[in-house]
């Protein structure tokens, strides 16, 4: 063995060993940890393709949902554009009593426009049904009263919409209230079934990305008990053990939260034909939405901040059993 | 400087593996600890990283009491202790290079300085051109001195040895321990356990015989026959 006792002038270098300033080192412990953890992640792809998919999928299942609702919200919006409310008068009212209410609901702050559509126009519209005007042909006199035609403001939302249809109603003047806009206040109620259970789902799923990512990091931990013991034995503390793991859990987080983007990504590109189809059968009114850019870039974060924490939570524990 | 006070330590089940031992190693001296299988070498060392803990006693390093150093401060205290074992303890999926330059990296050594200290340790080791490979494609005694490289590349105070020779033939065996005193000549303490009586006779330091977890001799270097 050839060994030149002047190669290392020990007590200089010793000096110069010195860890530099605190930040310096805490950045270069980090960008190791990182670094490692990446590089660990790529020894083994099948393992980390695995992972990442399963909580790609987990994660991506809410945004399709999220997706699909939103999607729903906004053809109900246009559609609710069409939303009239009929108003029929009283058989003993005449033209001039029909304007005169018209121009009193056309004052309320909740009414876009009223429109007066006379008995003879009730009756024209009739007859242009089909298999309707054999049978009025049959009528001695025009059965139909005055109907006001009221379409609310565009943003009154379905409670706004039944207060006005009751304020309707209590009219003595008015036979029958007919709101089209019922199914509205339904497909509301719907709509908010449907967030609460994406709200579930969405829980449920990060909850399952958790335990995944924890379970693969405890597998790894276990895995790698030896090297571990090495790392005490030569004086690194238990956070410096523990960081590449933690950034392993970072790293499985973000990969999935990218993974799941581009998944409703592809999702949102399928359903964009149909979408288009379906916009021109209705003259272009429907304004049909993607994800927005905001959850683009939130998703991988909080898959990211998922990840972190599933790590953390199984690395004190399972770390102090493999040291 | 290194101070053994009345300690025993007695393992669960009731084995005593040290009883009553009382000794210093003053700061750069070079000593063997010795004796038969059982002897209670290993356990010392394992005190002094502060991998088992002392039933009775007190254990000082440099001023330090072991017994009150917790939590953080025991990696910090390892970190001033360049340890060897027998069975090397590399991390065989990485390089020769990525081991040796551990604990420059545990301390937050910027790696310009580690690329520089890890050639310079392994220069001084003989391996430095193995630097590239990985362990498992190097023979016993040179894994061996990569642990020593990693053991001595952050320079410190205090290199203890547990068997370090155990599985190398006679002229390695040798080689090493020339290695390990001409690191007690730059400052360094080195407390190497073996039970190689014929090693430690050519080395001519101080010996440290331990008998049932007892101290039966304490001979100078210039005892040693």
């Amino acid at each position: 063995m050839n060994v030149p006792v002047e190669t290392v002038p020990m007590t200089a270098s010793r000096k110069r060993t010195a860890p530099t300033s605190r930040f310096a080192s805490w950045r270069e412990h980090h960008g190791w940890s990182a670094g490692s953890s990446l590089k660990r992640l790529a020894q083994r792809p099948f393992g980390t393709l695995l992972t990442v998919a399963v909580m790609g999928l987990a994660l991506a299942l809410p945004l399709a949902f999220y997706l699909l609702l939103g999607n729903v919200q906004q053809l109900g919006r246009a559609l609710g554009q069409d939303q009239t409310i009929n108003v029929f008068l009283q058989n003993d009212q005449v033209a001039q009593q029909a304007q005169l209410l018209a121009t009193q609901l056309r004052g309320r702050s909740d009414v876009a426009t009223v429109t007066v559509k006379s008995p003879q126009q009730g009756l024209d519209e009739l007859a242009k049904l089909q298999g309707f005007s054999g049978a009025l042909d049959a009528l001695d006199a025009n059965p139909l009263p005055y109907v006001l035609v009221i379409a609310p403001r565009a943003d009154l939302d379905a409670p706004g919409v039944a207060r006005m249809s009751a304020d309707l109603r209590d009219l003595r003047s008015v036979a029958l209230v007919q709101d089209s806009g019922q199914w509205r206040a339904r497909m509301d109620a719907m709509l908010g079934v449907g967030n609460r259970i994406v709200l579930v789902l969405a829980a449920l799923l990060a909850l399952a990305a958790l335990l995944v990512v924890g379970n693969t990091v405890r597998m790894d931990i276990a895995s790698r008990s030896e090297e571990i013991s090495v790392l005490v034995l030569v004086g690194a503390s238990g956070a410096f053990v523990r960081r590449p793991y933690l950034y392993a859990g970072i790293w499985y987080g973000l990969f999935s939260g990218v993974l799941a983007v581009l998944l409703a990504l592809a999702i949102e590109f399928s359903l964009a034909a149909p979408i288009t189809r379906l916009n021109a059968a209705y003259a272009g009114k429907l304004q049909l939405g993607g994800l927005p850019p905001w959850l683009l870039v939130a998703v991988p974060l909080a898959a990211a901040v998922l990840g972190w924490l599933g790590a953390r939570l199984v690395s004190a524990w399972q770390l102090r059993r493999a040291a | 400087m290194i101070q053994f006070d009345a300690v025993s330590k007695r393992y669960e089940g009731g084995h005593d593996a040290l009883l009553q031992l009382s000794f210093d190693v003053p700061d750069g001296e070079m000593a063997f600890v010795t004796g038969h299988s059982g002897a209670g070498k290993s356990t010392l060392l394992k005190l002094l990283a502060v991998i088992e803990r002392p039933s009775h006693g007190t254990i000082t390093v440099d001023g330090q009491n072991l017994a009150k150093v917790r939590g953080r401060g025991i990696a910090k205290l390892r970190r001033r202790i360049g340890m060897v074992f027998q069975d090397h303890r590399l991390l065989m999926d990485r390089s020769v290079f990525a081991n040796v330059e551990l604990p420059l990296t545990i301390v937050g050594i910027g790696r310009a300085d580690r690329a520089r200290l890890v050639r310079a340790a392994l220069d001084r080791v003989g391996l430095l051109h193995y630097e590239r490979q990985l362990p498992a494609t190097l023979s016993t005694g040179e894994q061996q001195r990569v642990g020593i490289a990693r053991a001595i590349v952050g320079h410190p105070p205090l290199l203890i040895a547990d068997e370090p020779t155990g599985n190398l033939d006679p002229q390695l065996a040798l080689e090493i321990m020339g290695l390990f005193a001409e690191f007690q000549t730059t400052g360094t303490t080195v407390l190497v356990a073996s039970h190689d009586l014929r090693l430690i006779k050519q080395m001519k330091k101080r010996v440290v015989v331990l008998h049932q977890g007892r101290l039966v001799a304490d001979l100078a270097a210039e005892e040693v026959l």
